[in-house]
């Protein structure tokens, strides 16, 4: 119990079992956003208000681990004045927009975190407690301000 | 619309949600989390008595995220903002919702959807962040409450009579009960070498038990090394073999005053900190430091004679008794100036005592009380300042 093992990102190939069967998708985020796992920070003022989820149990009364995942859609994010052209310009990154649904919207950026953040996951598979670095992230997508009323686009 | 044209991303969010955490990488240690062979980092906390034992100056229970050299305190800061990850979509998205998002259908007459998705797999309510407190971390209090207290007075018998059945330890078993021992204790493992050497403990080869030594018993063996350096003409102002200087030690009947692994804690632990080697290797030659001989004899020396106010003794026989313990031409350097800062107080002008380490720092906090202040106001629950520190991020 005193000790738990954290591994760093390199040590093992960070895929967990959903992961394994699609990757590598395409990502879809503008390249400086990308990282070898897939994974990005998205952070927002308020919560996101989802249907509730009532996961799947065992018999048992365990979470059911096969249980299918799905997605519900909540909006779209667009980077207005990114070009694929030009990945070294940064100026792109002041104006980030996630609309949700259709009538509103949220203006935020891309930003540089001061520190890196490890994201961090119990390592499948081990009988005892091991942490693994699943990702290293170094910037987020940070919308700050309240949502605006917008026609539907 | 300014947005016209701008390849849209479909943003959604998977159930059921995986459970990640987030923790803030100083710079110092972007390499131990990103470079390939780089080792394994172990998150600590003590063990529930040594939590007890030791407590903590919050008084809560905490983990250490130890790297082989460094230790750091891990703090959670919850933030009110959802802090999402996300990924590239697998594209399971429910079409019948589809509508949230878009108009069923497009000017083209089919679903406007945008061709690519990133989906959120979590939500991170805190974030954990590393630091390191002011005094840093030492394994010392720690080992003082883990190792059993070795204070044998000549003629105790510690079960001679068992010595040639149980055979002595080969190093790598001395490591293993070593290790065993700093696997409760909350900081790196050079940290806990390093106390480990600062106090003298030392594995009994025989018992195989660890012990660390009291101020007497370590003042007897440097005195006991002392004369028998003088006997055998071993010189220890310069560079000597560690198993002469055990020889020398040695009863005329060839029986030991006390184990080797403490002699070998005592000689590590005063010779030249450059040439010292690990504790995993066994320390054949060694050469002393005359500056810290000096401190430490002193130290020591006033731990064991005079070790409470009540117990204070006269300074010019401590100064005199500190004296004859040194090397002839080492006498002069015994003077109340050398010895570490706030170990000693005075009642009065003629005697003097000790002052155990954890009484000490008391006084040196109330020096950095106002350093502490700044890092203070980052803890506080005023919202002033923990906006202000939010808004700078």
């Amino acid at each position: 119990m005193p000790s738990i093992q954290l591994h760093a990102r390199s040590a093992a190939p960070a895929v967990t079992a959903t992961e394994t069967s699609s990757f590598p998708l395409t990502n879809p985020l503008p390249q400086l956003l990308q990282t070898p796992s897939g994974l990005a920070l998205l952070e927002l003022q308020g919560t996101i208000n989802l249907p509730e989820y009532e996961p799947e149990t065992s018999p048992d009364g365990s979470p059911n681990p096969n249980a299918l995942s799905f997605e519900t859609p909540i909006g779209k994010i667009m980077f207005p004045d990114y070009s694929l052209l030009n990945p070294d310009d940064t100026k792109w990154m002041k104006r980030v927009y996630l609309y949700v649904g259709r009538y509103q919207r949220m203006t935020g950026e891309v930003k540089k975190l001061p520190r890196p953040i490890a994201v961090l996951q119990r390592r499948a598979g081990s009988k005892t407690e091991e942490l693994e670095v699943v990702e290293v992230v170094r910037h987020k997508i940070f919308f700050k301000n309240r949502p605006e009323p917008v026609n539907d686009i | 619309m300014a947005t016209q044209g701008t390849p849209s991303i479909l943003f959604t969010n998977t159930q059921p949600q995986q459970s990640f955490r987030l923790l803030e990488i100083p710079p110092e240690l972007e390499d131990l989390f990103t470079s390939k062979d780089a080792p394994a980092l172990e998150l600590k906390s003590p063990s529930t008595a040594l939590a007890h034992a030791v407590a903590d100056a919050g008084g809560q229970e905490y983990v250490n995220l130890c790297t082989p050299t460094q230790t750091y305190r891990i703090r959670q800061v919850m933030s009110s903002n959802s802090l999402h990850i996300v990924r590239p979509s697998e594209g399971q998205i429910s079409k019948a919702d589809i509508k949230i998002v878009e108009d069923e259908v497009g000017e083209s007459g089919t679903l406007n959807l945008p061709d690519e998705a990133v989906t959120a797999i979590a939500k991170c309510g805190s974030t954990l962040e590393l630091h390191v407190p002011p005094g840093g971390f030492s394994a010392v209090p720690f080992l003082e409450k883990s190792l059993g207290l070795y204070d044998r007075r000549p003629g105790d018998d510690d079960g001679d009579i068992a010595m040639d059945e149980s055979g002595e330890l080969k190093l790598g078993g001395i490591q293993k009960l070593r290790d065993q021992v700093c696997m409760d204790i909350p900081v790196s493992a050079a940290q806990c070498e390093t106390g480990w050497v600062e106090i003298c403990a030392f594995v009994d080869e025989r018992m195989k038990v660890c012990w660390r030594p009291s101020s007497r018993m370590r003042v007897n063996v440097w005195k006991r090394m002392m004369e028998g350096a003088l006997l055998q003409g071993i010189d220890l102002e310069k560079q000597f073999l560690v198993g002469d200087l055990w020889k020398a030690v040695l009863d005329d009947d060839e029986s030991e005053p006390f184990p080797r692994g403490l002699l070998e804690g005592v000689v590590r632990r005063l010779c030249v900190p450059d040439e010292r080697p690990a504790l995993a290797d066994e320390i054949k030659w060694a050469s002393f430091d005359k500056a810290e001989v000096t401190k430490w004899l002193g130290e020591t020396y006033l731990a064991s004679i005079a070790p409470t106010a009540s117990s204070a003794v006269g300074r010019s026989e401590f100064l005199r008794a500190w004296k004859d313990c040194l090397p002839e031409s080492w006498r002069s350097e015994a003077t109340l100036s050398k010895l570490p800062e706030g170990c000693y107080k005075s009642p009065d002008p003629t005697s003097i005592f000790y002052v155990e380490p954890s009484q000490r720092q008391h006084v040196s906090k109330a020096s950095t009380a106002a350093s502490s202040t700044a890092a203070k106001a980052k803890t506080s629950r005023n919202w002033h300042e923990l906006l202000k520190n939010s808004s700078r991020r």
